[in-house]
């Protein structure tokens, strides 16, 4: 009955109960959504970053290197000789180093061209249907990238990423397999033996080819190449990926490879670390502004408490005279702002989720990454009992204010 | 019930050179002996003190001097929660204006008057709304009925916990003379029928030649 009366005294008043709501649950929406972002960003990037010890590419920003290469984000840093490189192949320390070449996408998808170590030991992808490919123009399609390819269909790729900007309409890849999900970053791509991308870009391989913004570009690259003629027989790729057999690589190899003039290595780990911290700031801002938001709402919750117990004076001294004792009174006070915390609560966690899968969708869209706003945390059950126990508390002095009411003084006011 | 009233010689009400202080005024009461199931009529224009009996014998307030004895128990040596609880457990209090919880419907105000003292009894709410003709608004909400249906509401809500000892304080000020004999009869009856002592104080003289047993403070 207590609980009945509570629940109607504070959904009798709307607009002043509402406002309480909206101000809690907003500062609850901004931090499940802060929190939901860089959780799962971080759970993103440590998959896929942790599925590589080391990529070698040409000198360049690191950050660039790795969002490139691992998270095949952004363009490439340039191209480095596969000469350069090779002996990491037989290093004793090396457990798999798999060349990769870029270039090529086909409808927002990257075509990498790669070995089949590629898809078998780093990312431990096995196939749907169809067969790894064995010679150039083949190729093997990630999960997401069969909802618009199949097995048996043959596609021009253009160049560059997204925009086709340039199709390299004289060479047809062919697709003859599909690999299972997997959840990381190769559900996405379209990968082909190295030959491919050397052959599609016959004279103009040797040069980071992302880097072109517009076909007239590409055409100008492409005399200023024909003229290094000395470098026209070594084969290029993109970058080398590394995974180490041995936890003493990690002390060796980088300072072996960062000796090199024309390479750079880079710790996907490390690089993600940094990047997160350089997102954390921001993050943290949108704390402070929750937090803000959410100590408005305290003083909201008093200020609409207070007022109602104001209004319903007479009701309250009503119950003192039936018999009602003070301890009845302040217990039903301090479940109205219960219930407010847990209304907040609830629609702030709402809120948060359905932004993020708006979100998501953005953003599965434009990078294709994963996001869901439909994971749920541990944190948000605490953030729930915070949220109700500071409902609770911010109804202390409007409870105080209601059991202080001096019965004859109120009904000699006005009977 | 039966310590209440086995003992006759008992009074239910008593008090005893009772007063109270406003600054330099000192309002004196009359001596109060009731037996269980009498009613009294206390007359007095306003100023006269009025209320403030009522709310001594409600334990509302304190008087300056004297004691008051309800069944034998001094009310003024009770803690503040005590009197609380006696009183909700005793004390029916009927107002000239009726005032509820706005939110709740009828039935959940009384409902919410028998939460506070004992159990929900469901049976017996609709008996008493049946008795004054108001089973039909059961559900409304409190807000809509009118003056007359509120104060007749607010005798069931008094006597919804059977208590032995009903005060009325100008019941039938704010009505007109069809509503104010309504409320009367109501209020009479069932104290009667539920054998709670009636006290009612007021300066509505339509209702002197209901009582038998009547003071007036204005000739104290």
């Amino acid at each position: 009955m207590i609980f009945k009366l509570a629940w109607k005294n504070i959904s009798s008043r709307p607009l002043s109960t509402g406002l309480s709501i909206v101000l809690l649950s907003s500062s609850i929406m901004v931090i499940v959504l802060a929190t939901l972002t860089i959780n799962q960003m971080k759970l993103k990037f440590n998959d896929n970053a942790n599925k590589i010890d080391l990529v070698i590419g040409a000198k360049g920003s690191r950050l660039q290197l790795i969002l490139c290469n691992v998270f095949h984000i952004d363009y490439p840093t340039g191209n480095i000789f596969l000469e350069d490189v090779e002996f990491l192949t037989k290093h004793p320390f090396v457990k798999n180093a798999v060349p990769i070449s870029l270039g090529d996408a086909y409808q927002q998808h990257r075509i990498i061209g790669t070995n089949k170590n590629f898809i078998s030991e780093i990312y431990n992808a096995t196939l749907e249907k169809g067969e790894l490919f064995n010679e150039s123009s083949e190729v093997v399609i990630g999960s997401n990238v069969a909802k618009k390819l199949n097995l048996g269909n043959s596609f021009i790729g253009s160049h560059g990423v997204g925009e086709s900007l340039h199709e390299h309409e004289d060479f047809k890849y062919l697709v003859v397999g599909v690999l299972k999900p997997t959840g990381d970053i190769i559900d996405e791509l379209i990968i082909t033996p190295l030959e491919s991308i050397w052959n599609v870009h016959h004279d103009d391989y040797k040069k980071g080819s992302f880097d072109l913004k517009t076909a007239e570009e590409h055409d100008l690259h492409q005399l200023e190449d024909d003229k290094e003629e000395h470098s026209i027989h070594k084969k290029e790729i993109t970058a080398l990926l590394v995974n180490y057999n041995s936890p003493r690589a990690k002390f060796s190899i980088p300072g072996i490879i960062n000796k090199k003039n024309s390479l750079m290595s880079a710790d996907p780990a490390i690089e993600i670390k940094q990047l997160i911290d350089l997102i954390q700031p921001a993050v943290n801002i949108l704390y402070f502004l929750a937090l803000f938001i959410f100590g408005l709402s305290f003083f909201s919750i008093i200020i609409t408490l207070v007022n109602s117990m104001k209004d319903r004076k007479y009701e309250i001294v009503m119950m003192r005279v039936g018999g009602a004792s003070v301890k009845t009174i302040f217990i039903s006070v301090i479940l109205e702002g219960f219930y407010i915390g847990f209304l907040g609560s609830i629609i702030g966690l709402v809120l948060g989720h359905s932004l993020m899968e708006i979100m998501a969708s953005f953003i599965n869209f434009k990078y294709h990454y994963k996001f869901s706003g439909l994971v749920f945390d541990q944190f948000e059950i605490v953030l729930i009992l915070i949220t109700i126990l500071i409902g609770m508390i911010a109804a202390i002095f409007p409870a105080i204010v209601a059991y202080k009411f001096d019965i004859a003084k109120v009904l000699k006011n006005k009977i | 019930m039966d310590c209440f009233f086995g003992l006759k010689q008992k009074k239910l009400i008593q008090t005893n050179n009772i007063s109270i202080n406003y600054g330099s005024l000192i309002l004196k009461f009359p001596e109060i002996k009731l037996n269980s199931g009498d009613q009294l009529l206390i007359l007095g224009n306003s100023g006269s003190g009025k209320t403030s009996l009522l709310n001594i014998l409600g334990g509302l307030i304190s008087p300056n001097t004297g004691t008051v004895l309800l069944n034998d128990i001094n009310l003024m040596s009770l803690s503040k929660n005590k009197v609380d609880n006696f009183r909700g457990k005793n004390i029916g209090f009927i107002f000239q204006t009726p005032h509820f919880i706005k939110s709740l419907t009828v039935n959940e105000n009384l409902k919410l008057s028998q939460y506070l003292i004992s159990e929900i009894n469901q049976s017996r709410i609709n008996i008493l709304l049946e008795k004054v003709g108001l089973l039909n608004l059961k559900d409304s909400n409190i807000q809509n009925l009118s003056e007359g249906e509120k104060q007749r509401i607010s005798i069931i809500r008094a006597l919804i916990n059977q208590p032995s000892i009903l005060l009325a304080d100008e019941p039938t000020s704010a009505l007109d003379d069809e509503s104010c004999n309504n409320v009367i009869d109501i209020l009479t009856n069932l104290s009667n029928e539920y054998s709670a002592t009636l006290i009612i104080v007021t300066h509505d003289k339509r209702l002197k030649e209901k009582f038998s047993n009547q003071i007036d403070l204005n000739d104290f």
